[in-house]
């Protein structure tokens, strides 16, 4: 059996990508199993997403807590503490990471297997779709080609899944398109041999009654949703350019996350420890003040708490 | 003519942020807009009562995006909860036990799904009492919080989990409630529609709301990058062409007199419908001309009886 995790944003198509393989595993002939797991968050917030596949009926079930194969769709999940991405990487797990940087730049500032391999997917996607969190087809196609999937079945499983998601046929075509030249990038790794973990049956926890004024969640502070940080969730951040901009406000009135203020000169000032990248300030500005930059990788410009 | 008292430029909106970052809300949500202006203009002497939804998220244990107090409802109770407050605020600050400088203003906070549908029966309730207090609906046309399923909100022929489309049926068949009209029908002092993309029309309207004792209440047009199938960057100009092609119409009603508060030049639905992802089977792979004109016709209805009312 194989064991394939995913880690992604909200968004970004880390979920469609594990169906994908599963579909695709599945129509090369083997038993397959895919399922997501996220909490009560929503676009740009860190999700992951499971594949297991293999020739022998599979009994586990759930999250898989020891991967073969590790599939990453935001290099700045690495620096994400909260988001546990390297939890129970091994020395034999494989690592694919979408990054333009490459896997010994990613070294410099973290604890990495020995195989990782880096593709920029997001540029692809760029290039190939013009959109900037769709690369579901895509990250499938590298996971597909990494377990040594063939082709066929992934374009099959590929153009199933986004049928089903009701992608008109000019976007599905460009999706195959591009996921074809990622599949195509990626070598097929060498996948540890009997890699099957075994598992034993957890302990059960059984939470004691406490009455409702113990035992409901209560918050007593106000306004400390400014320590959970949420700048990591972009792609790419709005930056002045200070010459254009007129000082309308406009970007300050149409942030939804409150993440502009004006200074003193009626210039706009981002929190980029909180702006989330939705780029409406960007959209809106009417002299173009604000242009939109692909985020630097990496973790060098912004660290979670 | 109606006209704008307090908000006549846009550097008038305060500059103090009410509802604090690093929710766990998507990127580009119309919802969120519209409730940080409306903070803008409430302050903080506020209990919002939250009915379960994407709102939800305001408020995830630990962390509060509130300077004031929130209380978590399931969603058919929020103003039934407000009721609670507002009557143990009265009862406490009569018997002196709360000074009266620290009563707030209380806030429920509801999805569409639980305006419309769940808690439909205790808003009328509330209403019907009399009941001081505000009430925003975040309308994003749908049950969002769960994977968009159909709400009574869902306008006529929008894809949604449980609308889906095909060359045969195309998307949701019933058509959006008014709950406008719902709402009117109690005769409550203050009735608003709002859209976050004209922020001086919002913030306005909630002002003018302070002057009224009684069930306050707000529908906010919540343009959903998730939910509807755009990128979130176009948020305001999804907001915008709703308004523009007179989908969503600006008004107001003071004691059940409805003022529209900006008469838009109405262009053809399409420019709203075509942005997003949920109308576009109406497009493609071939275009359901008798869905669109269906549309186009109800809001040129809408129009005709509003435009000869108000005159």
């Amino acid at each position: 059996m194989v064991a394939v995790r995913f880690h992604g944003r909200g968004g970004q198509g880390a979920k469609t990508a594990s169906r994908i393989l599963g579909t695709a595993a599945f129509v090369s002939g083997y038993v397959a199993q895919d399922s997501p797991i996220y909490g009560a968050e929503r676009r740009g917030a860190p999700v992951a997403a499971f594949t297991r596949f293999g020739r022998d009926p599979i009994r586990e079930r759930g999250a898989i807590a020891h991967p073969d194969v590790l599939v990453v769709a935001d290099a700045s999940l690495l620096d994400d503490a909260a988001a546990h991405v390297l939890d129970g990487v091994t020395g034999q797990t494989v690592l694919f990471v979408n990054s333009s940087l490459s896997a010994d730049r990613l070294r410099t500032h973290l604890t990495l297997p020995e195989h990782v391999t880096t593709r920029d997917v997001t540029g692809v996607a760029l290039q190939q779709l013009g959109a900037r969190e769709a690369i579901s087809a895509l990250l499938g196609a590298v996971a597909a080609r990494v377990v040594g999937l063939e082709w066929e079945p992934v374009r099959s499983a590929i153009d199933r899944e986004l049928r089903d998601l009701g992608l008109a046929e000019p976007v599905l075509e460009r999706n195959l398109t591009a996921a074809r030249l990622c599949y195509d990038s990626v070598e097929p790794a060498r996948l540890p041999q009997g890699a099957v973990q075994a598992v034993g049956a957890a302990s059960l926890h059984h939470p004691a009654y406490e009455p409702p004024t113990k035992g409901t969640a209560r918050i007593a502070a106000a306004g400390n949703s400014v320590l959970r940080e949420t700048g990591g969730w972009r792609t790419f951040r709005p930056v002045l350019v200070a010459d254009r901009c007129n000082g309308c406000w406009l970007c300050f009135a149409y942030c939804p996350d409150g993440v502009i203020s004006m200074n003193r000169e009626d210039r706009p000032v981002v929190d980029y420890a909180h702006c989330k990248g939705c780029q409406i300030c960007v959209h809106e500005c009417p002299t173009h003040a604000l242009i939109a930059e692909r985020e630097q990788e990496g973790g060098v410009a912004w660290t979670a708490k | 003519m109606w006209q704008r008292e307090t908000f006549k430029k846009i550097k008038q909106i305060p500059r103090e942020e009410h509802v604090l970052p690093g929710t766990a809300l998507c990127a580009g949500c119309g919802g969120l807009e519209a409730l940080r202006l409306a903070a803008k203009v409430l302050g903080d002497h506020v209990v919002y009562v939250n009915a379960a939804g994407c709102f939800t998220m305001l408020a995830a244990y630990p962390y509060s995006s509130f300077k004031g107090s929130w209380l978590y409802t399931t969603m058919g109770s929020a103003p039934a909860g407000a009721q609670g407050i507002r009557d143990a605020l009265d009862v406490l600050i009569a018997k002196g036990r709360v000074p009266k400088d620290e009563d707030v203003k209380v806030i429920v906070l509801g999805g569409d799904g639980s305006t419309y549908d769940m808690a439909l029966s205790s808003t009328s309730g509330a209403m019907n009492r009399k009941l001081d207090f505000y009430y925003i609906c975040y309308d994003n046309e749908a049950y969002g919080n769960t994977g968009m399923q159909l709400s009574p909100a869902t306008p006529f022929a929008a894809r949604t989990a449980t609308s889906p489309c095909s060359l045969q049926h195309p998307g949701a068949t019933q058509e959006k409630k008014d709950i406008f009209e719902i709402w009117r029908a109690h005769r409550p002092p203050y009735i608003a529609t709002v859209a976050p993309r004209y922020p001086l029309d919002l913030a306005e309207k909630f002002a003018r709301a302070a002057a009224y004792t009684g069930p306050k209440m707000f529908l906010a047009l919540s343009a959903c990058p998730t939910g509807w199938g755009y990128d979130p960057g176009a948020t305001p100009e999804v907001a915008k062409l709703a308004v523009e092609t007179g989908l969503w119409p600006l008004k107001e009603a003071v004691n059940g007199v409805v003022t529209h508060t900006y008469i838009p030049k109405r262009k053809p639905v399409e420019a709203y419908l075509q942005l997003q992802g949920r109308f576009r089977h109406l497009f493609e792979p071939t275009v359901h001309t008798e869905a669109i004109r269906h549309i186009q016709g109800q809001v040129d209805a809408y129009w005709r009886q509003a435009i000869q009312e108000q005159a």
